[in-house]
């Protein structure tokens, strides 16, 4: 890709945007009304829906059952219209499998599932349009959704990509930026604690990038964060001006 | 078969003796086990024994089509593969894609693949046409944890180890040569990458490197971090429901970067020997490299252990101990080849009539001394041990 | 036939006027922190982070004396005694029923918890258990009565009453177990001509009332007479009704359903449902309730 530069001189990235700025988020709760919980999260052009059911029994093999805790269930799939190319096996394969076991275990440390003993929790979700950070989109989607289910968790867990180009943490990804061969960086934080639940990176960074890169992961997951906290903020309020009446 | 879940106070036991800082091999919390790398006859095939974990990689080339979108480049292709012989637990007929054989190929694609490793550049032979397709295949043969690492160690040195035929082009004809013909040829390899896994206990107060399958079990996360000798970061992937601080990862890029060379400079040395034998035309391959086991040599490797405390502990121990009883009474002979030490019950051994009245009698006397007799079995152990009446009749 | 199509418009804002919005309802999101005072007692929907008392889930904070729990806007049932439930029959196991009741473990109905047909009362023997399935069979609705809740959380009910039992010819309509009011009782006898179930689990069953009283124990019979057009009617006519008093979140019991009803009588069944009439309908009804109140 000669020519296509991700940082330009002036500190300008492809589309516009400055190292640090994340991309615009819009985001919607209670999206379907027969699920426990759900959400709709737009960041950019990434576009990601999430549905929770549970806790309920467990259903289908019995085994699976933990005396102790709930188990996660949770399914990564992506539209076959998501991407440029038609998908040709939206969920079953390995990059899939893959991104449904990270996003069980971001959430096995985030949900307090030793309230809920013997029981299943399910969170599918859907990427409807990929555009870079396909995994931060779903993270946030499926805390949105847990949310809205009255699921008990620690803290918000929000996601963010971020990566390096000449010596400059860039954040929150899109796909142009990501498939250049750069660094990409995912992390996965509780906000509050600071506690990092995920972090996965491909493509090869200097040991001393790291704490730069991760640094700047976690500026843009705190700003995430925010942005979620209004957004149930808002709904809350919404809910109970309704149920007062 | 499923496989049999630890048991509650083996977990204590381990989970206690990591917040002592000790593991059960005796080794420190960033030590690795003793890793042996050999090579086989055929270039490209690598066997790493890690402890006793167990992984053979073979990579094997192909001449294909490339894909529509990157012509110039040749292919890679990972596969991992766990079979019942790995470990009781993994059976075939679960679902395709169990958990961990999904995680594991993932990381070794991840790590070998996205990091670039290889010049795929110079796999191409006819740009959109044909280039050459290097497919590695990663069997595991024993699992004692830390199944990655070995993993990776392996296909990393079966990649540095093989050899590709060399090709001539003219024109649109191809020749490939056969390794008779001509020396077949390195892949040209830029870096090697090395997976360290760290295993965190007790919501990440503990850290350990290089786990053992037992301690695998117990673990509360994993945080795989594949770098070069370089300080490069090719690939970072926690896992497992744990929250970590950023200072603990850093921390533990420093401490693979460490290990990370050790083990660069280990491989380095096993190419280098095997190099060496094949061109000195000695015996080289699996069958010299594995130990001759013979059942009338008593052989040990030798396992390093801290004998710290051991000496003091032992003595406090001896000291703090009650002394034993009083010393045994001097046996009461019953009859020729019968003898009774102890309290117990009546002697239930058949005797003939005589010797019962007389062993009764004994018993008898027995009584008085002492609550009740019992007949060692000195008769019995005349046979297996293959005492004689002598000594019988010296023991009496 | 012709169908209705709508293109999509931009939704309303819920108008949030000052004096509704800053009420002294105290909301919280997971991971704020309620207090930092170590004198109050940890109830739902809370947790302990470093001595700081810290919500985990999303909802409003209720304070009883030293007590504080946080209630979320949406969550499965939680069953207390003496509660009445509608439930669907998932499976037939050993001496018992397992009851699906929209909380988060599956409900249990002992054999020994059900009243035999014909009234007897004598020890369950053991062809009693293999006669479980001609009594109820998956699939089969039943309402009942919490006895008590396990330990897990999972709850234990009893048809020990005739007016508990197999559900025959009507409609279920489910809605959010927050929305139904607790009452003296949940059995009623809607004057416009049908009966409800009010479960408080969230599953509301309709029928038509029963023309006789004297059924035989508890309810196994089901009638399979065909139900009168004017009842199905107003069957219809009431679960249309509830769909837009729980889509507007109003609070469902005997008396708002009613008033629902009956403003719901000026327009077609079928328009019940469209936003603007419902919009009509359930204001209408909330007038009529404050009015009522006050």
């Amino acid at each position: 890709m000669a020519g296509l530069e991700l940082l330009s001189d002036q500190g300008y990235r492809l589309d516009g945007r400055r190292a640090a700025e994340l991309r615009k988020v819009q985001a919607r709760m209670g999206v379907f009304a027969q699920a426990d919980g759900s959400a709709y999260i737009e960041q950019g052009n990434t576009r990601a829906l999430a549905v929770v059911y549970g806790p309920h029994e467990v259903r289908g093999s019995r085994s699976k059952t933990l005396h102790d805790r709930a188990v996660i269930n949770c399914q990564y799939s992506m539209a076959t219209f998501s991407t440029a190319e038609r998908k040709r096996r939206p969920h079953g394969d390995r990059k899939s499998s893959e991104m449904s076991l990270h996003l069980k275990q971001t959430f096995e440390a985030a949900v307090l599932t030793q309230l809920y003993p013997r029981s299943q929790i399910d969170i599918y979700v859907k990427i409807l349009q990929s555009d870079g950070g396909n995994y931060s989109a779903c993270v946030n989607a499926a805390t949105l959704a847990l949310v809205d289910a009255g699921i008990p968790m620690r803290d918000y867990v929000c996601a963010c990509t971020a990566g390096f180009v000449e010596d400059t943490p860039l954040a929150d990804l899109c796909h142009a930026e990501e498939s250049g061969g750069g660094t990409t960086l995912a992390l996965a934080l509780l906000p509050r604690s600071e506690n990092i639940a995920l972090v996965q990176m491909d493509a090869r960074l200097h040991q001393d990038h790291l704490d730069a890169l991760m640094e700047a992961a976690m500026m843009a997951c705190k700003g995430l964060s925010k942005v979620l906290d209004s957004v149930v903020r808002q709904h809350l309020q919404e809910v109970s001006v309704l149920t007062r009446e | 078969m499923r496989e049999t879940p630890l048991s509650n106070c083996e977990r204590l036991f381990l989970l206690k003796a990591i917040e002592e800082k000790k593991r059960l091999d005796g080794r420190q919390a960033y030590d690795y086990r003793n890793i042996k790398i050999t090579f086989g006859t055929d270039y490209g095939c690598c066997t790493v024994c890690l402890g006793k974990t167990r992984v053979l990689a073979q990579v094997s080339c192909e001449l294909v089509p490339p894909k529509d979108s990157r012509p110039t480049e040749g292919i890679m292709f990972f596969n991992l593969e766990l079979s019942s012989m790995a470990s009781p637990g993994f059976q075939p007929s679960r679902k395709q894609s169990s958990e961990l054989l999904v995680t594991l190929n993932r990381q070794l694609e991840r790590c070998l693949r996205n990091s670039k490793c290889i010049d795929t550049e110079s796999l191409c032979v006819v740009s959109g046409e044909k280039v050459w397709q290097i497919r590695v295949d990663v069997h595991v043969l024993n699992h004692d944890g830390n199944l990655m690492d070995a993993a990776s160690i392996a296909a990393i040195s079966a990649l540095c180890h093989f050899r590709r035929p060399d090709v001539a082009i003219q024109g649109r004809d191809i020749t490939v040569f056969s390794p008779e013909e001509r020396d077949p040829v390195p892949l040209s390899i830029y870096h090697m990458p090395i997976c360290v896994s760290f295993a965190f206990f007790q919501q990440g107060t503990y850290l350990l490197v290089d786990p053992c399958e037992k301690e695998e079990l117990v673990m509360d996360g994993l945080l795989v971090i594949a770098m070069n000798k370089h300080r490069e970061i090719c690939s970072v992937q926690s896992s497992g429901g744990i929250m970590l601080l950023k200072d603990q990862v850093i921390r533990c890029s420093k401490i693979a970067s460490v290990k990370v060379s050790e083990i660069t400079e280990l491989i380095n040395k096993a190419l280098e020997n095997d190099r060496q034998v094949r061109k000195e035309g000695g015996k080289f391959g699996f069958a010299e490299s594995i130990p001759k086991e013979r059942i009338t040599a008593l052989k040990r490797e030798q396992a390093p252990v801290e004998m710290k405390d051991i000496e003091e502990t032992a003595d406090e121990i001896v000291r703090e101990a009650e002394a034993p009883s009083e010393a045994v009474h001097s046996p009461v002979i019953v009859a020729t080849g019968t003898g009774q030490v102890g309290e117990g019950l009546q002697n239930t051994w058949g005797l003939e009539e005589e010797d019962a009245e007389e062993e009764f009698q004994g018993g008898m006397d027995g009584k008085e001394k002492k609550k009740g007799t019992v007949c060692v079995c000195v008769c019995v152990c005349v046979g297996c041990a293959g005492f004689t009446h002598e000594t019988i009749v010296q023991l009496v | 036939m012709a169908v209705d199509m709508r293109l999509p418009t931009v939704r309303k804002q819920i108008s949030l006027s000052g004096s509704q919005s800053t009420d002294g309802k105290h909301l919280v999101v997971p991971g704020d922190v309620i207090t930092s005072d170590t004198g109050f007692m940890r109830g739902h929907g809370t947790y302990m982070d470093d001595e700081k008392l810290t919500a985990s889930v999303a909802g409003e904070v209720e304070r009883v004396n030293k007590l504080i729990c946080v209630r979320p806007l949406k969550t499965r049932f939680n069953g207390e005694v003496g509660d009445v439930v509608v439930g669907r029959i998932t499976e037939v196991q050993q001496k018992r029923w397992k009851v699906e009741t929209n909380s988060r473990l599956d409900s249990v109905l002992l054999l020994s918890s059900v009243n035999l047909p014909g009234g007897e009362l004598r020890r369950r023997s053991a062809e009693d258990e293999l006669a479980m399935r001609d009594y109820l069979q998956e699939g089969d609705l039943i309402s009942a009565e919490v006895q008590s809740v396990f330990s897990d959380g999972a709850l234990s009910l009893h048809t020990r009453s005739l007016k508990y039992g197999k559900l025959g010819q009507g409609v279920l309509v489910q809605v959010s177990p927050s929305l139904v009011k607790r009452q003296k009782t949940h059995f009623h006898n809607l004057p416009c001509g049908a009966s409800i179930i009010l479960g408080n689990n969230g599953y509301i069953w309709l029928y038509p009332t029963p023309g006789q009283q004297d059924e035989e124990a508890g309810g196994y019979y089901t009638s399979l007479e065909p139900v009168p057009l004017p009842d199905r009617e107003v069957i219809s006519r009431l679960r249309n009704c509830l769909l837009a008093l729980a889509a507007h979140k109003v609070l469902l019991y005997d008396t708002s359903v009613l008033y629902c009803y009956e403003s719901s009588l000026s327009h077609q069944m079928k328009d019940i449902l469209k936003p603007e009439i419902m919009d009509e309908i359930v204001m209408e009804t909330r007038q009529r309730l404050l009015e009522q109140e006050g």
